[in-house]
This record gives C-alpha cells, structure tokens and sequence, in this order.
C-alpha cells in the first residue's frame, strides 16, 4: 500500500463517495433499519470523515474510519431512539411503489425486523461480516473489542437470527 | 478461509455463511440512496470555508476573489421610476413589523442600550446595511439597530449607523473610512433622497487605494440601501460630496439619481435575521431569517468547532428571491454555538461555494 494515491480531503470524499456510498447506506440499513436515518448517517460519516482526513491522508484508512463512524452513529441513533422506539411500527426502506414484487419486500422485512430484535453487537457483528465480507481482525477493529469475542457475537446472532427466521416463517 | 467456526450445534458452516451472506443482501439489495455527494459537498465547504473566515478576519480584503461581477449602480433617467418597475426582494423595503418587534424587545448585544436609549428622546429600531465577505465577494448584509434617532430623522440615523459604527455582527464591516459622515439633506425634488456625504478632508471622489471596484460600489449601495430602507420608500438616491454635486463617490459615478442596484448582485442571498450575533438564548429557541435560496432549500448547523452538534433544513418561503425562512433549534445542550445558516450548492459542489450567514450564539442552560 505504499503506493497508495495522495489525495486531498475533497478528492478522498469523491472517491471514497463513488465506490462506497451506496454499500454504506446499506450496511447503516441493516444496523438501524430506516433509509432517511441511514443516509444521514452515511453523510455525517463523510463530512467527518473530510475533516479529520489530514490525519487518515490513506484511502483505505479513509475506509476504514468510514465503517467505524457509520457503525458507531448508527448505534448512537439507535441509543437516542430508545426503548420506546423500539416497538414502533419499522419505517422500510424507501418501497418504490405498487409494482414491486410484493414477496421480496415481504422477506426483506422479515429479515430487517429480525435484525431489529438481536442484541446491538451481534446484529453489528453480523452486518460487518456477512454484508461487508470482513475479516474477523477486521471486524475487531471496527468494534474495538476482541477477536473472541467478535467470534461469539458472532455465532450467537446467527443462532439468535436463525430462530427469529424460523419462528416468522 | 472461512474463519469463524461453524456455528455450534449446527452442521454446514459454510452453508450457513453463505445463506447469511444472501439474506443481508437481499434484505438492502434494493435500497438505493439518492445521490448525496452534492450536500456532502456543501457541508464540508462551510466547514472550510468557516476555518478560513476566521484565519483572515480582520485582514479587511475579500476573502475570496471571484468572478462576480457586481451589477454597476443603475443611472435613472427618470427619477420618478425607481428600480424600473422591479420586483425587489423584501429586504430592500422595511422591515417587517414581526421582525423589528423582536429586535426591539431584544437589543442587539455589544450596544449600551442603557446609554443609548434613555428614556424620553425618540429611540427606534433602524436597518442598516453592512459589507461582508462571501464565496461571490463582497455583499450587503442588514442588521437592525436600536437607537437615539439623529434629528428625530430615521434615515439620517441609519445613514450614520451604516458609516461609522460597528456592525454587531464581526463577519461584517463598512468600508467607509473613519471620520466620514453621511446624512440625508433637504434638497428639491422632494421624490428623490438626497445624501450628503462629509469627508472632512478625505479624498473620496476617486476610490481610495487599497479599495478594490467592487468595495467601492458595494459601498455605495451600501448607503442606497440603508437609506430606502430606513425611509421604507425606493425613492432615488442622489449623492452629495460635501455639501455640493459630484460626479464620482469612490469613482463610482454619482452624477445622477441612482436606483438600488439589483439584489440579486448586490445582497448576500441568506441572512440570518434571529438571533443576533453574540445572542444568548435558551433551547428551543427560534431562528428567522431571509435566502434567497436555490430551490428555497435552507439549511442550518448548530457547531462547536468543526464538529456539528446538530442540523437540520427548512424552506424559505419562495425561491430565488430574499424570501423569509424560520426553524426551531429544539434541544441542545448549553455552550458556545457557531449557527450556520446557507443554501445548497445547485452544481452539486462545482461552482460556488453556498451562501452563508454564521451567528455566534449562547445557549443557557
């Protein structure tokens, strides 16, 4: 990675931006559960992500520290809606209207919902490693907790989204 | 590869990973975000932008240098036709009664209201126009001030205000030189304001050096606009130098009545009118103000530093012309609060940078 480009804090944000937005948006989807949250999340990351870029000056830091905020503000939002929250009706990301297929919406919302139910960590765990593709190292690192216990987080939302699968089906 | 165990008691992890793997993608396959590059754009300008105001604040020259050009002073042949017929925006008139009620109960911080309003002498709230600096150069912003009236006469008073003393708002400043006065002076015809501009000695005719063209005509809108507003009337402006006609102030030619040039050229396009700079407030608290907004959209950050507390957007009431925009700040923890309030970039962050209003603001606990 020594030959990493040089990029300013702009061109950072447009790069990073292009390959990276959408999946992003997506990943704060699955942590948070709403669109209109998600984006705002998504953009809060970038713009931090500009300012403090004098010190990441690397596009794969600059990645890096792009998943670590937006999983941290996702969590943030979540802690700040609160236990009330948590038993209104889900906001579904952004349906296109009536010709969509009406069963995909179906399972998707299943799985969003079922999401919704795991613990903070393992729901975190599961969005880095099965829709991000990270490592386990990696996925340490953007929680900032241990390998092992990334390894148990892990296993047991699988087993946690299995059921809640199992019981909606 | 795969590194994590299989989960317990359950056969097939790789299986299992790749079921998990096709159930989150499918769960957000279809979530597609609209294209947001524009607004991240506009937001870490300002914050750019606001760590450079601050760098040169008080180096007194445009921040930026642009191409914009500043619309030269429309020459009236006809002094009975101020602004052609025009549209202006609401800021050119008065102020209105809702915004010069809250600025009356509220003094502007930074005055000596107990010096300045003593009881039983005519005191009133006046608008007065300011410089400040903006990604498009140099532009007139309004504050209101309340003070003694000059003569009992409102324009004069403005007029005064506008040269020689301090906006409230640091962001902004007059170019006028130290000394000059400005006053409005009795002379025919009665449809048209007459300002007398005292030098006490200063070569104002031509612009001074270290004036760039655009300060100079700004600053003579400055006046055009400050006085109009104070007499609520779009009546001409005919400039005196001392008493006496001339054809040039800051070699702006003056010979004629001059209209209010175009707000479009001559006005910052967002104000924050509510609250004042330096103003302390308690949460929620109201912000009002006008923009001349693209696609009326106005949006705000509430900042400590660099880092925003909180944001939001409202629209302004029309687009494209000073229309009034308002939104409440719910809650926010007491401090010091940077308030920035300015458009979104239409280019999707390829041409100007927005326009910008920024109030330092106290929340109380």
């Amino acid at each position: 990675m020594s030959t990493a480009p040089r990029w300013d804090a702009d061109t950072a944000v447009d790069e990073l931006y292009a390959a990276h937005y959408r999946q992003l948006v997506r990943l704060s989807v699955l942590l948070v559960h709403d669109m209109e949250t998600a984006e705002e999340v998504v953009q809060d990351s970038f713009v931090a992500m500009h300012d403090r870029w004098r010190k990441l000056r690397d596009p794969d830091k600059g990645l890096a520290y792009l998943r670590q905020t937006v999983v941290n503000r996702s969590r943030s939002v979540l802690r700040h809606r609160g236990v009330q929250a948590r038993h209104i009706p889900p906001v579904l990301p952004d349906v296109r209207g009536a010709d969509e297929d009406v069963l995909v919406a179906e399972r998707r919302k299943v799985v969003l919902d079922a999401l919704r139910e795991l613990p903070g960590r393992q729901r975190e765990v599961l969005a880095l490693r099965y829709y991000l593709d990270l490592s386990e190292a990696d996925i340490a690192e953007v929680l900032g907790i241990s390998r092992g216990a990334v390894k148990s987080h892990a296993s047991r939302g699988v087993a946690a989204l299995r059921h809640l699968l199992e019981d909606a089906s | 590869m795969n590194e994590f165990p299989d989960t317990p008691g359950r056969p097939g992890g790789d299986h299992d990973d790749e079921r998990m793997r096709r159930l989150l993608d499918a769960a957000v396959s279809d979530v597609e975000p609209s294209e947001a590059l524009g607004s991240i754009h506009a937001r870490t300008k300002v914050s750019s932008m606001q760590r450079k105001r601050s760098w040169v604040l008080g180096a007194g020259a445009a921040v930026v240098a642009t191409a914009a050009t500043v619309a030269a002073v429309t020459v009236l042949s006809d002094s009975t036709a101020p602004g052609g017929g025009d549209a202006g925006p609401a800021a050119g008139t008065s102020p209105s009664p809702h915004v010069s009620k809250k600025a009356t109960e509220k003094p502007s911080p930074g005055k000596e209201p107990s010096g300045k309003a003593t009881a039983g002498t005519a005191v009133q709230t006046v608008p007065v126009y300011y410089v400040g600096d903006t990604s498009r150069g140099v532009r007139l912003y309004r504050e209101f001030h309340r003070v003694d009236l000059v003569g009992g006469d409102p324009v004069s008073t403005a007029l005064a205000e506008a040269v020689s003393t301090d906006p409230t708002d640091t962001d902004y400043r007059t170019d006028w030189p130290e000394g000059v006065t400005a006053a409005v002076v009795e002379a025919p015809p009665s449809d048209v304001i007459t300002i007398d501009v005292q030098t006490s000695g200063k070569p104002l005719r031509e612009r001074p050096g270290g004036m760039s063209l655009d300060e100079a005509e700004i600053a003579v809108e400055q006046l055009i606009y400050t006085a109009q507003a104070a007499k609520q009337s779009r009546d001409p402006v005919q400039f005196f130098l001392d008493g006496g006609r001339t054809d040039t102030l800051l070699g702006v030619p003056v010979s004629e009545p001059l209209a209010q040039g175009d707000p479009t050229d001559v006005l910052a396009q967002v104000w924050i009118i509510e609250p004042p700079e330096g103003a302390e407030v308690t949460a929620p608290f109201e912000v009002s103000g006008l923009a001349a907004a693209f696609e009326a959209n106005v949006q705000w950050e509430l900042m400590q530093g660099d880092r925003v507390v909180k944001r939001g957007f409202t629209m302004a009431e029309e687009c494209c012309t000073m229309a009034p925009y308002s939104f409440k700040v719910k809650s926010v923890p007491p401090g010091e609060y940077t308030l920035v309030v300015h458009d979104s970039d239409p280019s999707g962050g390829e041409g100007f940078a927005p326009w910008q209003d920024t109030k330092r603001v106290t929340v109380l606990p």
